[in-house]
């Protein structure tokens, strides 16, 4: 019995070292293979009729009404949009919330608003911005499957993504939730690339909350170019390129 | 891109009037982008290309164009699409692809054939063209070899008798303000509007320079035309397919309608009859005439009356997009929608200003029982003038 427990833990140590020191390589090839084939994919269609000319003005508008405002969609259903809303505003607060982790930027930007407000701010307001992040893709999930054959038909890549990204969300906030283990000291740098990608965290996250949640996350990562979700890509280059391009205006 | 783009969010889909009247889960936007994906990735996905070509079957051929034919080409999708795509351009590309692999529907391949023969897609003489000007009051109609203004009368006006009083009343009002006016006669070509939207860029780009090259060679300033299909393509698809603009102005005939009134050259008494718009597809969405027909009515109606759904977001008539060719009974059940709409509004009047919606509502109070007076917006103007 001891020993199944060494071996379990010494594989599960094997699997987090791999997913901290190999996989981050492996997760930026991947990625980069995806966006290529993306790209090579969008040169092999046939050319368009019109030259592609773009007014900076009116793309930049476009992309802030219709990307950033979901302008079209408050048009026509208020209910989605704030789903949508909601749902790409807490992807927004846990790219930033992240971000402090590699240091981009620190607690101390919100201490002008007080020491209460930035404790807030970096400790309290992520866990509930995590579950409105958490219960959108729920809705956006059970949604597509009542609409399915009847209003769309989804392709496979794209519920592996939706649930790719559930499951991680789902980490993520249970490394938050779920009381730590013990964890090496050393994870409080985590130097996925080194120099390039260093995580630092503050406190000590339960260890395997920590690892399915990076795992899941660089999965995610590599599978962005292969599923719907180039649209965190294309849904920006679309709007700019189209929306500028719409000449239909009255007179 | 926007192919790979599209979310299959199906926002869309509850706007579609395609949809909305059959429920059929191809007749769906997001159904068809999705399904245009699958047939470009057997052909050209990467695995496709490591392992070999997976055959397209008949059946995919067949449901890809029963989607892409099921659809009016309204646009109504683009403007609740969150990325901004324009549908119309797309389902036009895939109606491409769709020719291209043989899909095309029987009645849509006949009308590019009669197409070829008689440069209109009725499969009617080119010497008919002028044929209206005996129906109506009219007794004669100017073929100049010069002039400052041409009337592009376009097929659905000049060959469908539901629509001949519609040239008769643009004709009729540019006699009232004496401008010097022509039309084109026999040497008037289709548009190419069909053509474009069943994939034949080709036909079309041939029937836009020889358009262009008639109307320059009379030397004319502007093109009036009553038709929003012409419209929509002569103001952005001509420059697309010659490279270049035309050397003169396109109006529709709503927007000279507006400019006469307001500046007093046509002046009429507005009648006390409530009167409700129907903004056409290709005239507002599409083309960006929105206000310019409200403005004219203003002159002509005492009582004007709105859609819920007008302007760019207008429900479209289901007289768009060569639906009539592929399945009539939807595009009567559309239109019905739309008739009942304005029944329930309390019109007297439903005017439109494009020659296809005229039809389609013509179409629907015949076939549906649905009493209400249908006329174009000029057709109105010309009855307040006492010429129709």
């Amino acid at each position: 019995m001891v020993w199944k427990v060494i071996a379990l833990n010494s594989l599960l140590a094997a699997i987090y070292a791999f997913s901290v020191e190999k996989l981050p390589y492996i997760t930026l090839v991947v990625t980069f293979i995806g966006v290529a084939l993306r790209v090579m994919r969008w040169r092999s269609s046939p050319p368009d009729h019109e030259k592609i000319r773009m007014d900076p003005v009116e793309s930049v508008k476009y992309v802030l009404l219709d990307v950033v405002l979901f302008r079209k969609t408050w048009r026509t259903d208020k209910a989605m949009w704030l789903a949508l809303f909601l749902f790409h505003g807490s992807v927004a607060g846990i790219v930033f919330g992240h971000m402090r982790g590699f240091h981009i930027w620190s607690i101390h930007m919100f201490e002008a608003f007080g020491h209460a407000f930035a404790e807030f701010m970096v400790h309290t307001l992520p866990i509930y911005v995590g579950y409105v992040f958490i219960v959108t893709q729920v809705y956006f999930l059970v949604r597509r499957v009542m609409l399915e054959n009847k209003q769309l038909t989804s392709m496979p890549n794209d519920y592996i993504a939706l649930v790719l990204l559930l499951l991680k969300s789902i980490a993520g906030q249970g490394m938050r939730l779920v009381p730590p283990e013990g964890v090496p000291a050393t994870l409080y740098n985590v130097v996925f690339i080194p120099r390039f990608v260093v995580l630092h965290l503050e406190t000590i996250p339960n260890s395997h909350w920590f690892h399915i949640h990076i795992i899941l996350t660089q999965l995610f990562i590599m599978y962005v170019p292969f599923s719907k979700f180039i649209h965190i890509i294309t849904g920006v280059i679309a709007p700019a390129i189209y929306g500028s391009r719409r000449k239909e205006i009255d007179r | 891109m926007e192919l790979d783009t599209c979310a299959h969010c199906a926002l869309c889909t509850e706007n579609c009037p395609a949809y909305n009247e059959s429920k059929d889960p191809l007749h769906a936007p997001g159904v068809r982008s999705a399904m245009a994906v699958k047939l470009y990735d057997k052909k050209y996905n990467f695995l496709t290309k490591l392992f070999g070509k997976t055959e397209i079957t008949e059946k995919d051929v067949e449901e890809l164009s029963e989607s892409a034919y099921h659809c009016t080409l309204c646009g109504r999708c683009m403007e609740s699409c969150p990325f901004g795509f324009q549908t119309h351009e797309l389902w036009s590309r895939i109606r491409e692809i769709v020719a291209d692999l043989g899909g095309t529907p029987i009645n849509v391949a006949r009308l590019g054939k009669m197409l070829d023969e008689n440069m209109n897609p009725y499969g009617l003489d080119p010497d008919e063209r002028l044929d209206w000007v005996d129906y109506t009051d009219l007794h004669e109609i100017p073929e100049e070899e010069q002039a400052e203004v041409a009337y592009f009368v376009g097929c659905t006006t000049a060959f469908k008798g539901a629509n001949h009083d519609v040239a008769f009343s643009i004709a009729s009002i540019l006699n009232e303000v004496k401008e010097d006016w022509t039309v084109l006669g026999e040497d008037e070509w289709c548009c190419g509007n069909p053509s474009l939207i069943s994939g034949d860029e080709h036909t079309a780009k041939e029937y836009a320079l020889h358009n262009v090259e008639a109307l320059e060679s009379k030397g004319v300033k502007k093109v009036i035309t009553g038709c929003a299909g012409c419209y929509r393509v002569f103001r952005f698809e001509y420059p697309k397919l010659l490279g270049r603009e035309p050397k003169f102005e396109i109006l529709h005939a709503v927007e000279y309608l507006r400019d006469v009134l307001v500046s007093g050259r046509l002046k009429v008494e507005p009648t006390d009859e409530k009167v409700i718009y129907h903004d056409p597809c290709e005239l507002s969405r599409l083309g960006g005439v929105i206000e310019a027909p409200r403005e004219a009515l203003k002159y002509l109606t005492k009582e004007p009356l709105e859609f819920d759904e007008n302007g760019i977001d207008v429900r479209c008539c289901g007289g768009g997009g060569l639906l009539q060719a592929v399945n009539n009974e939807m595009r009567l059940d559309i239109v019905t929608r739309r008739l009942t709409e304005a029944k329930e509004k309390g019109a007297d009047i439903l005017v439109s200003a494009c020659p296809a919606c005229k039809l389609a509502f013509t179409d629907g109070v015949r076939e549906r029982g649905i009493e209400i007076e249908v006329l174009d917006l000029l057709e109105l103007a010309a009855k307040r003038l006492g010429v129709l």
